[in-house]
């Protein structure tokens, strides 16, 4: 029932501009199953999650697109919409709003936002929104930390930027030397990808 | 007691003699015993939709709507179903708002111009937004907001959400408000699967229903068919054509005096529960030994469970089988202690107390069962009394007196689970002294065994085979009928009143609103005439 059509299109379509859009998806784990994918949207600049790289299971129901993709935060993330023990988030589009006109990317692109604009009236972490709201000090400081102790780019396994990026057909031999040139700035490498 | 003790009255002593008229009117006073009170302020009314008519009731407001707003019956429809058919509701909204933020506001699009202008060519091609694919726009559809996307994405869309079960279905556009015409949407989903457009359409006719807040479907299980349409009071009884009795509000069956909440809640510690987990705390004991409920039958203090294990009752310590009635062998009793008592005194409280109550309702109850019997078979007595050879031929007032047996009866049984909740602590904890508690409880058990002292006689006087009896006693049972119909009907009207003014007014609980007394028990319903349709407007 799953459109896998339009899942294929819509990867190809979302990993053509990574670099200037800082959002990707690939298959999970490498595997083949299109109903389990994983995105990575990077940390928007001038909030405490920049230079943060954050990963997102996405599950796909068979009635995609005409049902709302499953997401939720793998690297954990101090987010008053989204929850500190497990990454469920809250976010319209990703229940009632949502649209079968919308995409994948343009939901990541909206976790992007939502990163950048957090709506602690709204909130997933009572606890978090709480800190948001009354001391706004601890809670970037603590939302910087933990971009800095889960997030950064060099925690994430060089063996997985390779599987990434081979997955989006570039070959594995250019990828090894590429990422080593940028000492594994994934985003960095994919550019130089793109342009060569 | 005499004959004459069933009147309420002292003063009434010259109906209880011999002397009585045996005309059809007894005379002003007795008349004057049933001075009617006003009990319910709001002005109730209801009626019956049959399945037949629902369809024609529907499209009556449907017509409304569409006359007054000139728009069509799709974008009448979801109008409708945004205001919950409340037509009045519409009207409001559109003097208030204006056209253009009513339709918006529920979605509804009006748009002149359905011509799909990009359409130009049958061989042009536009690409769904949906799948990504390039399609024939022959193959597409646009919706009155304007948005198109192939017909695949549109049917696999409303197939999703009619499984759902939603009865409006949006426009795929990011964004966007509006509702899909209800037609385009049984076009595209008949073409695919016949029996999921079939069922949309009957989600539309429910809707009707369902999403009225004045209308339920009669609760009857096989169910009749019927929807019945209330206006005014939630808090109102019918019964259905098809005989039916329910509270309108819980669409459980009709229970006052008792409120909605006292009646669930009933319902539910009858099913055992919490009143069987107090019988079991009071009643069993685990045996020592093999951890089974042992239940005591009367006896001493010595219990054997049937694992052979002797076990003490008081403090449920294992011991030996040697024993006396006060004393058992080797054994002293001595974790029993004051605390265990106090709690184990207050559940034996709390389920004596229970019991009490359960019990007067259980008699009730199976009384009114053989009283519905009764009145079952009470035509056949008439018939035969009719065919003797006797001056007497009207017997409606058994009838009536049959009638208003089983009205009082349910009445009464309906007045235990009340009296167990307004005089117990679980709902009504300190809403009263415990001086006025004990007054009112009083005032209500004298008002309660007055009815029932009434009531009991009228079961014995309907329950006699009147058919044996000469015109002369024919005539003084009549009289006894006719009587306690109204002594009885006017306790039951009296009990409604004191529950309603002295019981539950002051606890200030508007949960606990009551349906109105009447006499004739819950308001009966009469078949829908075909023509009539249903009028909605309101
Ligand atoms: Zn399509
Ligand atoms: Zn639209
Ligand atoms: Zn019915
Ligand atoms: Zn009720
Ligand atoms: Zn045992
Ligand atoms: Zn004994
Ligand atoms: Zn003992």
């Amino acid at each position: 029932m799953l459109d896998v059509s339009r899942v294929q299109k819509e990867l190809a379509e979302c990993n053509r501009d990574t670099a200037i859009s800082g959002v990707s998806i690939a298959l999970h784990d490498g595997g083949s199953d299109l109903s389990r994918l994983s995105g990575t949207i990077s940390g928007p600049v001038a909030t405490p999650y920049e230079g943060g790289t954050f990963q997102i299971d996405i599950r796909l129901p068979s009635g995609y697109p005409f049902e709302p993709p499953k997401m939720q935060f793998v690297t954990k993330v101090w987010h008053p919409n989204i929850s500190s023990q497990n990454g469920a988030i809250c976010l319209d589009i990703l229940k009632d709003q949502w649209s079968p006109a919308l995409t994948l990317k343009t939901a990541l692109l909206s976790l992007q936002a939502l990163l950048s604009a957090p709506e602690p009236d709204d909130p997933q972490d009572a606890v978090v929104a709480q800190q948001y709201l009354r001391d706004h000090q601890t809670f970037m400081a603590t939302a910087r930390y933990w971009t800095e102790a889960f997030a950064r780019r060099s925690s994430v396994g060089i063996e997985e930027k390779v599987q990434k990026l081979v997955e989006m057909g570039f070959p594995e031999d250019l990828v090894r030397s590429t990422l080593e040139s940028v000492n594994g700035d994934e985003n960095q490498a994919l550019e130089m990808l793109c342009s060569s | 007691m005499d004959d004459d003790d069933y009147y309420f009255d002292e003063s009434d002593g010259e109906y209880g003699g011999s002397s009585y008229s045996l005309e059809e009117d007894h005379g002003d006073d007795l008349n004057d015993l049933l001075v009617e009170e006003p009990i319910e302020k709001i002005w109730t009314t209801a009626s019956v939709i049959s399945a037949e008519s629902l369809l024609a009731a529907q499209k009556e407001v449907l017509q409304n709507v569409m006359s007054l707003l000139l728009i069509n019956e799709q974008q009448a429809r979801s109008l409708l179903i945004y205001y919950r058919w409340n037509v009045q509701k519409v009207y409001d909204s559109f003097e208030r708002k204006g056209k253009e933020p009513l339709f918006q506001e529920a979605g509804v699009v009006i748009s002149d111009d359905r011509d799909l202008d990009i359409l130009g060519s049958s061989t042009a091609v536009i690409t769904c937004n949906v799948c990504f694919e390039d399609v024939a726009v022959l193959d597409a559809t646009k919706m009155d907001c304007g948005h198109l996307f192939c017909n695949d994405c549109w049917t696999q869309n409303f197939i999703i959400r009619i499984k759902d079960g939603e009865r409006t279905i949006r426009c795929m556009d990011t964004k966007c408000n509006a509702i899909c015409d209800d037609v385009i949407i049984r076009n595209l989903v008949s073409r695919k699967d016949p029996c999921l457009a079939e069922r949309f359409e009957r989600f539309l006719l429910e809707s009707y229903v369902e999403d009225n807040d004045n209308i339920k479907w009669c609760p009857s299980n096989p169910h009749c068919g019927n929807a019945i349409r209330v206006d005014g009071s939630n808090v109102f009884e019918v019964e259905c054509i098809c005989g039916f009795q329910f509270c309108f509000n819980c669409s459980l069956e009709a229970h006052s005096p008792c409120s909605c909440q006292m009646w669930k809640l009933w319902v539910q510690k009858c099913g055992d529960e919490s009143g069987n987990t107090d019988w079991i705390i009071v009643n069993t004991k685990p045996c020592p030994k093999c951890k089974k409920l042992v239940e005591k039958n009367g006896g001493c203090n010595l219990v054997r469970c049937r694992c052979d294990q002797h076990f003490c009752w008081l403090c449920g310590g294992a011991c030996g089988a040697e024993h006396t009635w006060s004393t058992i062998a080797g054994h002293t009793c001595n974790s029993f202690t004051q605390e265990k008592e106090m709690n184990f005194l207050a559940v034996k409280q709390r389920l004596q107390r229970y019991m009490h109550y359960f019990n007067r309702y259980m008699t009730h109850a199976d009384s009114l069962k053989k009283e519905n019997t009764l009145n079952e078979n009470i035509q056949r007595k008439i018939s035969e009394s009719e065919n003797k050879n006797s001056v007497i031929k009207d017997y409606s007032w058994v009838l009536d007196g049959s009638r208003q047996l089983l009205r009082s009866r349910r009445v009464l049984k309906y007045t235990y689970p009340l009296a167990f909740y307004v005089f117990g602590d679980e709902l009504f904890k300190d809403k009263m002294t415990p001086e006025e508690k004990e007054i009112k409880q009083h005032l209500f058990e004298d008002l309660q065994q007055q009815l029932e002292t009434n009531v009991e006689r009228l079961s014995m006087y309907i329950e006699k085979d009147f058919y044996d009896f000469n015109d002369e006693q024919v005539m003084e049972l009549k009289y006894q009928v006719v009587n306690l119909n109204r002594v009885v009907n006017k306790f039951c009207g009296q009990m409604y009143k004191y529950i309603e003014d002295d019981l539950l007014e002051p606890m200030k609980h508007a949960v606990h609103r009551i349906a109105p007394y009447s006499s004739g028990g819950p308001n009966m319903l009469l078949q829908p005439s075909s023509s009539s349709g249903n009028s909605g407007d309101s």
